[in-house]
């Protein structure tokens, strides 16, 4: 224990020199900007901002694209919270309540509580960085397919329950995220799979430009019809950014117990910050006395979400430090621009490079005090965003939306994809067809199989495999008592209608 | 009448002023534009990183007197990018990287695209590929496995990524075949991230093995936790002196996981020859040399013709393991 408090302190002398405190924030700035641009993410912001730190020491350097990271990761949701259109796959979630909240007048809390939950998410991600990175990485190692499989039918069961109303028609969002997830080539066979012969589609359906369609852009056309109705929005609730007394005191428990939860899913390789998110949105859920708010602009379902992507990310520099593989778009960007600088990340490098391994570390801490410092007085300008009249705003997200699109993969091509999307979530919304499975399902399906198949060659065909696992049979309860609460509570609310 | 027809004729003289201009720069080609090196991927991978250091080296040796950018045009395993390039015919300016990808994916039918499409510029550098297996497995050498692997194929997962028919997956079995086993009963594990996914697999005991590039296991050799079989190098890789070629263990096989140039097809002899002079000066720099040494990369270095013939003969080795296990016909 006191090896690892010399460490940090060692640390703590390094983040702290007058230069490396200055880059953080000149790094968590760039990165908070980036990342309020839709579909700018952490992982493209790091890579446009890598040559500033060419001619950078390499501690300098790594904590600077620290810095980037998790500003990006903090902005990533001021978009989701005030036009409805996440920055990444990790924002989605903030989009539920987050954007519910901004519009019944209630932004300054929203965008507080979102800059809160992520500095206490980041804080508590980098405590289990310092003293839990060994054990964590040895769980990690412990997660076959099969344990994967059974993760993610868990997550997608879980989110069964968040859906609003019938059960039914959440399965049949999640079916349909199904379908869409196997456009594609498929690794195992390299068959090419339902692209009706438009090659664009051979890379499958990108997220982020159907999410961009239906949500952004299926917002306009949702708030067409009411282009003229200005909102009557109390200039006062509005200029304020910072939380009551019952606002802390509703969402310090959510931040606390879904920071460790992101952490521990940003380790395994490829879960990441949609998985954490959700998960955390759902646990909120179903511990909450008022589950029929959310949805409707509950605090906790954004403060929990946000404060387990932001530990996620920590938790995803755990496989980046200690196998030196990166566990994230973002991490993957962050070992190739430390490579150039001569340095490789890896499990030498607490040995050899132990000032940089733990100048990151504490960078991170320093870091998240001063985002929070940035991002509170940054809400203030972006609330004044809310009193720009619809006709003005809607063509404005519009305008974003397609922007953004384009920016994914430079292709002429998701111009159509998005719009079709947006039709498409239009539709969902009027059939009252709850998105969130869908996305979901669209996200974690192409894992999903594969870790299916992974697992079922490695039992050489046999089903025991699921189920013969402890890790995994846990997960398999978990997703079955999940299933059967989302029914019981189904049939309670059908109960209470008649 | 008169002043029409003196229009004209200025006309034609200055047409044929600008064609003997154009005459005159034929004969000594160079970069007119902004030069565009494309990335058919995103940030962070071998082809962004190989674009961006070719930059590097361009940029500060002085070879060129234009400004490069890098564009990253991910999708379709580097079709896309590949696509744009296509589209620049007979412009000197676009540059792409490239790998054996632009083989494979033809040959398995992702897409039209080969290296005929293009002027294959060069092969600038290589990462040579491994087996691998955990630290405390009961295999030493390449024999051992693959006589265990004879002996129970259905005992033995190997994990492979992104997707079969990739260098990592020819190199496996060719090693089988050449070893004596049979590649179609091999198990073989898909990871779609790669090494980030393969690795941890790999040491929580999942798999038995994993067929990869040299370069994502070495931070796992250095610190004990796995071993490599046997390496697809010419020669012993200093990095890793202790560990045999596949040629010093019997088998003929050398296999680079190699990463070159492409140019826009239509090209001039002027322009063409622009670039195989600068491109045989960069490899010559010490900033080139230096990029190499950080990444660890090796050099593998070969000019527009030999490359050409290069590409040839990899196609026709690639074509017949990928037959041999019926991903293609």
């Amino acid at each position: 224990m006191d090896a690892v408090f010399h460490n940090l302190l060692l640390g703590l002398d390094l983040a702290l020199t007058p230069t490396n405190v200055l880059w953080v924030f000149i790094g968590g700035l760039m990165g908070t900007v980036i990342g309020m641009l839709p579909g700018l993410g952490p992982a493209t912001g790091v890579a446009i901002l890598i040559p500033i730190t060419y001619g950078m020491n390499p501690a300098t350097a790594l904590i600077t694209m620290c810095a980037i990271y998790y500003g990006a990761m903090f902005g990533g949701s001021r978009a989701a919270i005030m036009i409805n259109t996440p920055g990444d796959a990790s924002a989605i979630v903030s989009c539920f309540d987050g954007y519910p909240m901004a519009k019944s007048g209630r932004a300054g809390s929203a965008l507080a509580v979102s800059a809160i939950a992520s500095f206490v998410g980041g804080i508590v991600g980098m405590i289990c960085l310092t003293f839990f990175t060994a054990p964590v990485a040895a769980m990690a190692l412990q997660f076959g397919p099969a344990e994967k499989f059974s993760l993610m039918l868990f997550a997608l069961t879980a989110t069964i329950t968040l859906s609003e109303g019938s059960v039914l028609k959440g399965f049949i969002a999640m079916g349909m995220g199904f379908m869409l997830s196997t456009i594609g080539i498929d690794g195992q066979s390299g068959a090419i799979r339902f692209t009706m012969g438009i090659s664009e589609l051979q890379d499958g359906i990108d997220f982020l430009v159907m999410m961009i369609g239906l949500y952004a852009v299926a917002e306009v056309f949702k708030n067409y019809k009411a282009i003229d109705v200005r909102y009557d929005v109390d200039a006062k609730s509005i200029g304020r950014v910072w939380l009551s007394w019952a606002e802390f005191k509703a969402t310090i428990m959510p931040m606390l117990r879904n920071s460790p939860l992101g952490f521990c899913v940003g380790v395994l390789p490829g879960a990441g910050g949609t998985i954490a998110t959700f998960l955390a949105y759902a646990v909120e859920k179903s511990v909450s006395k008022k589950p029929e708010t959310f949805g409707k602009g509950a605090i906790e379902g954004l403060a929990g979400p946000e404060a387990a992507n932001n530990a996620c990310s920590c938790g995803a520099l755990v496989p980046l430090l200690t196998l030196g593989i990166p566990g994230s778009g973002t991490t993957a960007v962050m070992l190739g621009a430390l490579m150039m600088l001569g340095v490789r990340p890896g499990p030498v490098l607490f040995e050899q490079h132990p000032e940089i391994a733990w100048g990151v570390i504490a960078s991170m801490l320093v870091g998240n005090v001063i985002l929070l410092m940035i991002n509170l007085p940054l809400a203030v300008p972006l609330v004044r965003l809310l009193k720009i009249p619809q006709r003005i705003m809607l063509p404005l997200i519009l305008g974003m939306g397609y922007m953004g699109t384009y920016f994914l993969n430079y292709s002429a091509f998701d111009f159509i994809l998005v719009s079709v999307c947006a039709l498409g979530g239009y539709m969902l919304v009027k059939l009252e067809i709850p998105i969130p499975p869908l996305v979901l399902a669209l996200i974690l399906g192409a894992m999903t199989e594969q870790s299916f198949r992974n697992a079922l060659t490695i039992a050489n065909g046999s089903f025991g495999i699921f189920y013969e696992k402890p890790i995994s049979l846990a997960f398999l309860v978990l997703a079955a008592v999940s299933l059967v609460y989302a029914l019981r509570k189904h049939k309670k609310i059908v109960q209470m209608r008649d | 009448m008169n002043r029409k027809w003196g229009v004209l004729s200025g006309l034609i003289a200055a047409a044929l002023v600008a064609g003997g201009a154009q005459a005159a720069l034929a004969k000594d080609w160079k970069p007119q534009r902004p030069i565009e090196i494309i990335a058919p991927a995103g940030p962070g991978g071998g082809w962004d990183l190989l674009s961006r250091t070719v930059q590097k080296a361009l940029t500060e040796e002085k070879l060129v007197d234009r400004p490069i950018i890098v564009t990253n045009k991910p999708g379709g395993g580097g079709a896309a990018g590949w696509t744009y390039l296509k589209g620049k015919e007979g412009q000197g300016e676009f540059l792409a990287a490239t790998s054996p990808l632009i083989l494979q994916n033809n040959l398995l039918g992702k897409s039209p695209l080969t290296f005929h499409d293009f002027f294959p510029l060069a092969a600038l550098m290589a990462e040579w590929e491994v087996v691998a297996v955990k630290a405390d497995s009961p295999w030493k050498d390449g024999k051992a496995f693959f006589e265990a692997m004879k002996k129970d194929p259905s005992s033995m997962h190997i994990g492979v990524g992104p997707a079969l028919g990739n260098d990592d997956h020819i190199q496996f079995l060719t090693l089988t075949k050449e070893f004596g086993a049979d590649p179609k009963a091999v198990k073989f594990v898909v990871y779609p991230k790669t090494a980030s996914e393969q690795i941890p697999a790999l040491l929580g005991g999942h798999i038995q093995a994993i067929t990869i590039s040299l370069a994502e296991t070495l931070e796992q050799v250095k610190a004990g936790k796995i071993r490599l079989l046997g390496v697809s190098s010419p020669e012993r890789v200093p990095a890793i002196p202790e560990v045999p070629t596949w040629k010093e263990q019997g088998v003929d096989f050398v296999f680079p996981h190699w990463r070159g140039l492409i140019a826009a097809p239509g090209l001039s002899a002027e322009q063409k020859k622009f670039w195989n002079d600068t491109i045989a000066k960069m490899v010559k720099t010490p900033t080139w040399k230096k990029s190499l040494e950080t990444l660890e990369w090796d050099s593998f270095y070969q000019n527009a013709a030999a490359h050409e013939a290069f590409l040839g003969k990899q196609d026709v080795l690639m074509r017949d393991s990928l037959k041999s296990v019926g991903l293609i016909k």
